[in-house]
C-alpha cells in the first residue's frame, strides 16, 4: 500500500497533464485563431444552466406530483369484490335445492282422534309410496277440530281435505277456497290395525292427481335449468315435457306489471263504440282481482274504424290465422312503459275461421267447438265477432263471449295451469312462479359470475356488487320460503335486483377493450408530448453527471496541489 | 408618433371613433348584432349573451336550472339592474362599449409605463423603436376581433376588461388592485387564475420603492392571500345572491368536466366528442395540466419581463383553454404590439398574417357549410379550427423566440444581426 501510493500519484498527474493538453488546443481554437467554419459556442453561465434545470423540473414536477396521480385515480378500473363462487354456486343449483313442502291439512270431524291419525298414516304411505320427486312433497297433517268451527281454510296449508261420511266415494273441489271435499262410506273406513285401506288409497290418487301438473312443471323447469342430475327428477315422460314445453312458450315471461290492451277494430264504418269498461269491470275484474297477488295489471282500450286485416279471405284457414294481425296499419305499440303487452283484439266484420277437419282443439286455443278466437303465444288473442251491419253500440252483453274468451287465454297467456279448482291453480302458478323466477335470478348471478371471471378488465361498479348481494339475500329467503306466498315476493326482488346487476349501463359499455387498444389511445397525444419532456430530462441528466465528474477532477486536482 | 404626450383632443376623439362605430354597427345594422351573437367563434357555452339565465333569475327560479347557463352568479344582478334588452337595448350596447373603452384605458396605461421595452432587471437596447399608448389602444379598439366580440355581447369582454386592469395596476405598482382585478377575472372565467405567478413576479417587480417589501415571499404570500380573499367575498356574495352553491359546477365544473361540446374555435370540443368514456377525465386532467404546465417553464425562463409571460400566456391560453373565442385571441392581439420593438427578430410574420387571416375568412364559411349547407362535415370546420390554433401558436412561438433573441443579444452584443441557428 505504502509503496504503491507515489505510484498512483505519479499516474494522475500525468493523467490531467494529458487533459489539459488536449483541452488547450481547443481553447487557442476558439479565442485565437478566428476559424471561419465553425465557431464553438462560449460556455453557458451557472445561472443559464440552473436556470433550465429549474424550467426542466418545474414541468416534470406538474408531470408526477399531479399527472402521474390523476392518471392512476382515472384509469384503474375499479372492480368491486364479488362472492364468485357462491354466485355460481347458485347457478349450479348447489346453493338452494328447491323443495315445496306443501301442507295438506285433513279435517275430520265426523271421525275420532285414534282413527283420524290412523287414516293420516296409512294416506301419508300411499302418497310416499306414489311420489318419486322429493322436491315436491305433500305432507298430511290434521286439522285440530277446534279450527273446524271456522269454515275458512287454514292459511298454512296449501289445501284442506274435508272428510265427509256419505253414501259412495266422491270428490269435489271447493269453487271459492282451496278445499276438496270427500265423501266416504262408512265402511271404507280403516280399522285401526290395518295396514291399508282403500278410503287412504283414494284420498293419496287424489291428490296426486290434483298436484300432478303442478309437479310436471316444476320438474320440467328444473330440468330446463342447470340443477344437478341427482335433484333432477327422473320420470317425466317426453309427451308430457312437450306439451309443458309448448305452454311455456305460450305464456308471457313472468312480470309484476301486465299491460292489457283492448282494441276494437271494424272492417267498415260501424260500430263505432263499445261498452268495454263495463264488460271488463263485469266479466273480467273477477279473475283481475285473483290474480292481483301476483300480477298488476293496466288496461287501456281503443276503437279503430276501417281497419283492414292483413288477411281478406272471407274463410281464414290455419295459415291465415298468423298473418291476420296488421302489424303495419293497426297501432298495437309493442310495450308501454316497460310493462309487457297483452292485447286483446276483437275484430268485427264477417270473416270466419275454417273449421278444421280433426277437432284438435287442445292444440291451438281449446275453446268453442265453433272457433271464433285464437291464441297468439306471447301476444294476445283475436277474437273474430260477426254482427248485424247497423249495429252502431256493442253493449256489454254482446261483449261478454269475446271477454270471457280473453279471460281465459289471459289465465293460459300467464302461465295458469289448466286442472283443478281455481284458488288451486292460483296458489300453484305462484309457487311456479317462484320457482322460476328463483332459477333465473340463479342463472343470471351465474352469467355474471361467469362474465366477471371472463374478462379481467372489465369494470365492475359497487352498484352492481350491491345488487348481487341484494339478489342473493332475497335468494336465499326465497329458498327457505318456497311455496309460501312470502317466497314469490323475494324471489321477485331477487330476479329485479340480478337483472339490474346484469345490465349495469357502465359494465356493458366496456365489454371489449383490449390492452393494445389503450396504445392507440394514448401515444397519439402522450408521444409527442413525452419525447420532449424525456428527452430534456435525459440531456440534463447527462450535463449534470459531466459537471459532477469534472468538479471531481477539479477537487482532485486542487488536493494534489 | 413619438409617444408619450399625446393632446387630450386627440384621446377623447380615439375613445369617440370606437364608440360611434360600434354603436353604429348596434344600431344600424342590428340583424349583424344578432347574428354575430350565435355564432360559434364569438360565443361559447361559457360567454354567450343569448344564454342568459336572466329570464329565470328575475322570476326567482334558480338560473342554473336546465343546465344552459354556466357564467359568473354576479352577472346577474348586473344585466337585471340595466332596463330591459327588449325594450331599451341601448343601455345593454351601453355597457359593452364602455367596458371595451375601458379595456382601451388600461392598454393605454400598459403602454405608457414603458414596461415592455425596460423592466426592473432588463432593458431592451431596441426599447426606443415603439409604437405610443394612442396607436395601440387604437389597434386593440378597431381590431375586428375585438369589435366582433363587443358586438357579439360575448360577456368575456368583461374577463378582458378585467385582466387588463390587473396588469395595468401591476406595471403602475399597486399590487393590491392589480390582485383585486386578477380575482374577478378569475371569479368570471377561472383560467386568468393562471396568470397569478407571473402577474405576481411583475408586481414585485414594479413596486412603489417607499412601499416594497423585500422579502419575496413574504410578497408572493400576501398576493394570494389577497387573491384568496378577494374570491372568498365574491362566490359568498354570488351564494346570497342564488341561495345556493350549485353555480359551483354549472360554471366552473362545466370549464373544468367540458361537459357542453358545443363547437368553437378551440381544440377540446372535437377530441372529446371522439373520446372513450372512460379516458375522458384522463385525457381531460391531460389537458388541463398541458395548460397549466406552461405557467412555471415561462415564468422562470423569462423571469426578467414578467410581462412577456403574461402575454404570452394569454397567447397559450387563447389556443389551449378549453371554451376559447375570438375574443381571447383579441386580447391577445392587444398584447403583441407592445413588442413593437423586437418585431424586427421575428421571423414567420408573414406567414403568421396570413395563416390567421386565411383561417378568420375560411372559418366561418366551413361552419356555414358543415350546419347549413349540410355539404361538408365536422372535419371541415375542425380543420380550420386546427389552422387557426397552428398560426396562434406560430406567434406565440416567433414572439418567444424574438424576446430571448432580444434579451441574448445583450449578453453577446457581437452577434447582433448575425444569422443563429437555434438548437
Amino acid at each position: 500500500m505504502t509503496i504503491q501510493q507515489p505510484l498512483d500519484k505519479g499516474a494522475a498527474a500525468a493523467d490531467l497533464q494529458n487533459s489539459a493538453a488536449v483541452a488547450a488546443p481547443a481553447a487557442t481554437t476558439s479565442n485565437g485563431l478566428p476559424l471561419p467554419a465553425r465557431k464553438e459556442p462560449p460556455p453557458e453561465k451557472p445561472s443559464d444552466v440552473r436556470r433550465r434545470s429549474y424550467i426542466i423540473l418545474s414541468f416534470w414536477l406538474i408531470v408526477l406530483c399531479l399527472g402521474l396521480p390523476i392518471w392512476w385515480k382515472t384509469t384503474t378500473i375499479y372492480r368491486a369484490d364479488l362472492p364468485l363462487q357462491e354466485m355460481l354456486d347458485w347457478a349450479d343449483g348447489k346453493a338452494c335445492r328447491p323443495v315445496f313442502p306443501l301442507r295438506i291439512s285433513i279435517q275430520a270431524n265426523a271421525l275420532q282422534e285414534q282413527e283420524a291419525q290412523n287414516l293420516l298414516r296409512l294416506t301419508q304411505h300411499a302418497l310416499d309410496d306414489l311420489n318419486d320427486f322429493s322436491g315436491h312433497h305433500l305432507r298430511l297433517q290434521l286439522a285440530p277440530p277446534a279450527a273446524s268451527e271456522n269454515r275458512d281454510h287454514d292459511h298454512d296449508s296449501v289445501l284442506t281435505i274435508r272428510l265427509l261420511p256419505g253414501e259412495t266415494t266422491t270428490a269435489s273441489f271447493d269453487p271459492h277456497a282451496p278445499v276438496l271435499d270427500i265423501t266416504y262410506p262408512p265402511n271404507t273406513l280403516p280399522s285401526p290395525t290395518s295396514s291399508s285401506s282403500s278410503l287412504a288409497t283414494y284420498v293419496a290418487g287424489q291428490l296426486r292427481s290434483t298436484f300432478a301438473e303442478e309437479q310436471a312443471t316444476i320438474s320440467y323447469l328444473l330440468s330446463t335449468n342447470s340443477i344437478p342430475s341427482e335433484h333432477r327428477p327422473q320420470g317425466l315422460s317426453p309427451d308430457v315435457a312437450d306439451s309443458l314445453s309448448k305452454r311455456t312458450t305460450r305464456s308471457l315471461k313472468y312480470a309484476p306489471t301486465y299491460h292489457l290492451t283492448f282494441s276494437l277494430f271494424t272492417s267498415g264504418p260501424l260500430p263505432s263504440s263499445w261498452d268495454i269498461e263495463d264488460a271488463i269491470h263485469q266479466y273480467m275484474k273477477p279473475v283481475l282481482d285473483v290474480l292481483s297477488p301476483i300480477h298488476n295489471f293496466t288496461i287501456d282500450t281503443q276503437v279503430q274504424l276501417y281497419a283492414t286485416p292483413g288477411v281478406q279471405n272471407q274463410v281464414l284457414n290455419k295459415e291465415d290465422l298468423s298473418s291476420f294481425i296488421n302489424a303495419a296499419e293497426w297501432p298495437l305499440s309493442p310495450s308501454i312503459g316497460g310493462a309487457p303487452t297483452i292485447n286483446f283484439v276483437v275484430f268485427a266484420g264477417n270473416q270466419t275461421i275454417a273449421v278444421p277437419p280433426t277437432q284438435d282443439s287442445a292444440d291451438s286455443s281449446g275453446t268453442a267447438p265453433a272457433p271464433h278466437s285464437w291464441l297468439i303465444p306471447q301476444w294476445g288473442t283475436v277474437y273474430l265477432l260477426s254482427l248485424p251491419s247497423d249495429t252502431a253500440h256493442l253493449s256489454s252483453e254482446a261483449l261478454k263471449q269475446p271477454l270471457l274468451t280473453f279471460t281465459s287465454h289471459l289465465l293460459s297467456l300467464t302461465g295458469m295451469p289448466q286442472s283443478g279448482s281455481l284458488p288451486l291453480r292460483l296458489s300453484t302458478l305462484a309457487r311456479i312462479r317462484s320457482a322460476d323466477l328463483l332459477l333465473r335470478a340463479s342463472s343470471t348471478l351465474g352469467s355474471l359470475a361467469r362474465l366477471a371471471l371472463a374478462l379481467p378488465s372489465i369494470s365492475i361498479p359497487s352498484s352492481v356488487a350491491d345488487g348481487v348481494s341484494k339478489t342473493m339475500a332475497h335468494l336465499r329467503l326465497a329458498c327457505e320460503t318456497l311455496g309460501r306466498p312470502e317466497g314469490l315476493a323475494h324471489a321477485r326482488v331477487a330476479e329485479a335486483e340480478a337483472e339490474r346487476a346484469f345490465f349495469e349501463k357502465s359494465m356493458v359499455g366496456q365489454l371489449y377493450f383490449p390492452d393494445e387498444h389503450k396504445i392507440a389511445v394514448y401515444l397519439p397525444l402522450l408521444g409527442p408530448v413525452a419525447v420532449p419532456l424525456v428527452m430534456g430530462l435525459l440531456n440534463e441528466l447527462k450535463a449534470w453527471r459531466k459537471r459532477r465528474r469534472e468538479a471531481a477532477e477539479v477537487a482532485q486536482g486542487k488536493k494534489k496541489e | 408618433m413619438d409617444g408619450t404626450k399625446v393632446a387630450p383632443g386627440r384621446t377623447a376623439g380615439l375613445y369617440a371613433g370606437a364608440a360611434v362605430l360600434r354603436l353604429a354597427i348596434f344600431t344600424l345594422l342590428p340583424g349583424l348584432a344578432n347574428l354575430l351573437t350565435g355564432r360559434v367563434e364569438v360565443s361559447t357555452p361559457v360567454t354567450s349573451f343569448k344564454r342568459q339565465g336572466l329570464f329565470l333569475y328575475n322570476r326567482n327560479v334558480s338560473p342554473y336550472d336546465g343546465g344552459v347557463y354556466h357564467q359568473a352568479p354576479l352577472f346577474l344582478p348586473l344585466f337585471s339592474l340595466l332596463p330591459s334588452f327588449s325594450s331599451f337595448p341601448i343601455f345593454t350596447y351601453l355597457l359593452y362599449i364602455v367596458v371595451d373603452l375601458l379595456s382601451a384605458s388600461a392598454l393605454w396605461r400598459i403602454a405608457d409605463s414603458g414596461e415592455a421595452g425596460s423592466s426592473a432587471l432588463f432593458t431592451s437596447p431596441r426599447r426606443e423603436k415603439r409604437w405610443s399608448g394612442f396607436g395601440i389602444a387604437a389597434l386593440f379598439l378597431f381590431n375586428p376581433f375585438t369589435v366582433a366580440t363587443c358586438i357579439g355581447r360575448s360577456t368575456s369582454v368583461f374577463t378582458t376588461c378585467a385582466i387588463l386592469h390587473a396588469i395595468a395596476k401591476a406595471v403602475s405598482g399597486a399590487p393590491f388592485g392589480a390582485m383585486v382585478a386578477l380575482s374577478f377575472a378569475s371569479y368570471l372565467s377561472m383560467y386568468p387564475l393562471l396568470l397569478l405567478p407571473p402577474l405576481i413576479l411583475l408586481c414585485y417587480d414594479r413596486q412603489c420603492p417607499e412601499r416594497a417589501i423585500n422579502s419575496g415571499f413574504r410578497f408572493a404570500a400576501t398576493c394570494v392571500a389577497t387573491v384568496a380573499g378577494v374570491l372568498a367575498v365574491l362566490f359568498q356574495l354570488s351564494y346570497f345572491i342564488t341561495g345556493s352553491w350549485e353555480f359551483l359546477p354549472s360554471t366552473y365544473g362545466v370549464q373544468l368536466t367540458l361537459s357542453d361540446l358545443t363547437p368553437n374555435v378551440g381544440l377540446w370540443w372535437y377530441f372529446f366528442i371522439e373520446m372513450f368514456d372512460s379516458f375522458r377525465s384522463f385525457f381531460l386532467a391531460v389537458f388541463w395540466l398541458h395548460l397549466s404546465s406552461y405557467v412555471g417553464g415561462l415564468t422562470l425562463r423569462i423571469r426578467r419581463q414578467p410581462l412577456v409571460v403574461l402575454t404570452l400566456l394569454l397567447g397559450i391560453f387563447a389556443i389551449f383553454k378549453p371554451y376559447p373565442s375570438i375574443s381571447d385571441t383579441s386580447l391577445f392581439l392587444a398584447m403583441v404590439p407592445l413588442y413593437r420593438h423586437v418585431f424586427p427578430l421575428m421571423r414567420y410574420t408573414f406567414v403568421i398574417a396570413a395563416v390567421i387571416l386565411y383561417a378568420a375568412f375560411l372559418g366561418p364559411a366551413f361552419y356555414h357549410l358543415w350546419i347549413y349547407a349540410g355539404s361538408g362535415n365536422a372535419n371541415f370546420f375542425y380543420a380550420i379550427t386546427l389552422v387557426w390554433g397552428l398560426g396562434q401558436s406560430l406567434l406565440v412561438c416567433d414572439l418567444m423566440f424574438a424576446v430571448l433573441r432580444d434579451e441574448w443579444e445583450v449578453e453577446r452584443p457581437e452577434m447582433v444581426g448575425k444569422e443563429i441557428r437555434q438548437i
